[in-house]
């Protein structure tokens, strides 16, 4: 993982590896085995116990939110500002992306690859598809239809269906490339590189498609979507509503390529704390080649494999007619997103945490002059969290297990309503092993890494 | 078939989870790897040393962390060792060239060394894993498990 640094502000080290420094302790054998059981229990349970007839109704469900609440968020000036804030945050990292140093006192980095991609988890779960809102790929693309007088939304082409998330799945890929296996991973130039590259798919496919290539081909605004899909807002009719999370997750549209997202997120977390392994990290090195390639060729094989599981456990099972058999992976696929929500918490917790404060510290001075515009140069980050092991690890330990739990409850809601009668046990079993897998395997990565 | 009560088949299972999970809370907190000592230093034991060793298994002012850079790679490679917060780490680096070791920690640190034997102090001051890296070629040496 790229660790957790303690680099203060003035400090000019320019080295050129992952962020940070200490990294978390491996959780108790105890811990491991306790959440592994449990994760057994409550799936056999929620199998053998819970309900035979579908609870979630999809888009139908949820009560309305308070009228007040409705009008702000539903209103124009709402949406406009949050545009201004969202695009005004850009370009102020986009100065430190492009003036300020390359050195790890930027924080560009800290803003990329904490605040951005950690931080878009908690944000979306508490706000919603957060991303979506203040997207300066998405403010851009608007900017440049009304300049253009199309009709917002529209491009020169509609955007083609059977594309679904895939464009998506591969941005997503590539970040985590980058992220994970790149050795100028904290490099400027690179990562400068990237976001315009980013920024100019994005840009150019909004052109071309409109504002829906932007919905299934934004990796930070599909990523958004999956974990803002556990929040418990909703629109329905233009209105603001309020849902429980499992109902939320129930409306997850399944479109192509949504397994091959899910994949990605879950098999790049798992490569994360699988790369620090002593294992792979002897073995890793011991080749005479450069690491970067065992390592993609890992990243791949996690992500990949996680996708072909899913597929697999999904499709092992009878059908009624109007169900094809290719479509049921894209179909539970939403289930694994509490899963992944579940393991980044407890893969990334201390890093946000600690990091994260880092780079509050390093928002005041972009440039890497001494100012301290944002008068947060003097805070000292607080690594209180990093001095409690115990209480990490049953963190840890408790987020991969609730992340399951809820998976299994909105794998087996999809299969009742779904599958035929008498297949709704049998054949949940495969995406039951398959969960179990997901779940026993993050925590022995947590325990051996 | 009659319905149970939704409420039941999700709070039993859980009262089951949290009960295990209780009962591995209240256990030891311990690793099954044994306490951190310089017994541990298999790896003064492998490397092809050049260095002026003791007797790897006595318990004091001895390396706890042997190191040898020779023909453009180190030994050893990857290794876990255990540490202790607020201890100090005794590293000697064996090499045929200057350089600097990067020390992972929480802020980090350096560790500059010379040619021939030269012996080293680090401590970490908060629980984790810090990687101890060296450059040219890009490797993590040791991977400190301080407790």
């Amino acid at each position: 993982m790229t660790p957790l640094a303690g680099l203060l502000p003035l400090d000019p080290v320019p080295v050129a590896h992952g962020l940070g420094g200490a990294k978390d302790l491996p959780i108790p054998t105890e811990l491991a085995i306790a959440g592994a059981v449990a994760a057994l229990v409550v799936s056999f349970s929620v199998l053998a116990l819970a309900w035979r007839e579908p609870r979630f109704v999809g888009e139908a469900g949820g009560r309305p939110a308070p009228a007040w609440l409705d009008r702000v968020v539903s209103s124009t000036a709402f949406a406009v500002v949050l545009r201004v804030l969202g695009f005004a945050f850009f370009l102020y990292v986009g100065a430190a992306a492009v003036l300020g140093p390359d050195t790890l006192i930027n924080p560009f980095f800290g803003v990329f690859y904490v605040w951005l991609w950690v931080g878009l988890v908690p944000l979306a779960l508490v706000f919603g598809n957060w991303f979506r809102a203040v997207s300066p790929a998405r403010t851009i693309v608007q900017l440049l239809g009304r300049a253009a007088g199309t009709s917002p939304g529209e491009g020169l082409y509609a955007y083609p269906a059977r594309w679904g998330y895939w464009p998506a799945a591969l941005g997503l890929l590539a970040f985590v490339w980058l992220e994970l296996v790149y050795p100028e991973s904290t490099a400027l130039g690179p990562v400068r590189l990237w976001c315009a590259a980013y920024l100019a798919i994005m840009v150019i496919g909004g052109a071309v498609f409109g504002e829906r290539w932007l919905e299934h081909a934004d990796p930070f605004e599909v990523y958004s979507h999956l974990v803002g899909k556990l929040s418990v807002w909703g629109r329905r009719d233009g209105h603001l509503v309020v849902r429980s999370p499992l109902a939320n997750l129930d409306t997850l549209t399944p479109k192509a390529g949504l397994t091959a997202v899910v994949g990605v997120l879950f098999g790049s977390t798992a490569f994360d704390s699988f790369r620090e392994s002593t294992p792979w990290l002897q073995f890793v090195q011991r080749q005479g080649v450069d690491r970067m390639w065992p390592d993609t060729a890992a990243l791949l094989a996690f992500s990949i494999g996680v996708a072909i599981i899913l597929a697999v456990a999904t499709t092992l099972t009878g059908v009624d007619d109007d169900t094809p058999r290719r479509t049921l992976p894209d179909l539970f696929a939403h289930s694994v997103v509490p899963i992944i929500v579940g393991y980044i918490v407890a893969h990334y917790l201390t890093y946000f945490v600690g990091y994260g404060q880092v780079t509050l510290v390093q928002m005041s001075d972009p440039l890497g002059t001494g100012a301290d515009y944002l008068g947060t140069a003097d805070y000292t980050p607080s690594y209180w969290l990093t001095t409690q092991p115990a209480l990490i690890a049953v963190l840890k330990v408790a987020a991969v297990v609730a992340g399951h739990v809820l998976g299994v409850v909105a794998a087996h809601d999809r299969a009742v309503r779904l599958l035929p009668k008498r297949h709704q046990l049998t054949g949940q079993l495969p995406l039951l092993f398959a969960m179990v897998g997901f779940t026993v395997g993050g925590l022995y990565l947590l325990f051996a890494a | 078939m009659p319905r149970r009560p939704a409420r039941t088949t999700v709070v039993a299972p859980l009262l089951l989870v949290m009960a295990l999970g209780l009962g591995a809370c209240g256990g030891e907190d311990e690793p099954d790897t044994p306490a951190p000592s310089p017994t541990e230093t298999s790896s003064a034991t492998e490397s092809p040393s050049d260095s002026p060793s003791e007797s790897p298994t006595e318990t004091t002012p001895e390396a706890d962390i042997a190191l040898t850079f020779e023909g453009g790679a180190w030994t050893p490679n990857g290794v876990r060792v255990e540490g202790t917060v607020g201890e100090p780490v005794t590293i000697e680096i064996t090499s045929d060239t200057a350089g600097e070791l990067h020390v992972h920690s929480t802020p980090e640190q350096e560790i500059a060394y010379g040619t021939g034997t030269s012996t080293h102090e680090v401590t970490i001051e908060s629980p984790g894993v810090v990687e101890i890296e060296a450059h040219d070629p890009d490797t993590v040496v040791v991977q400190l498990e301080v407790r």
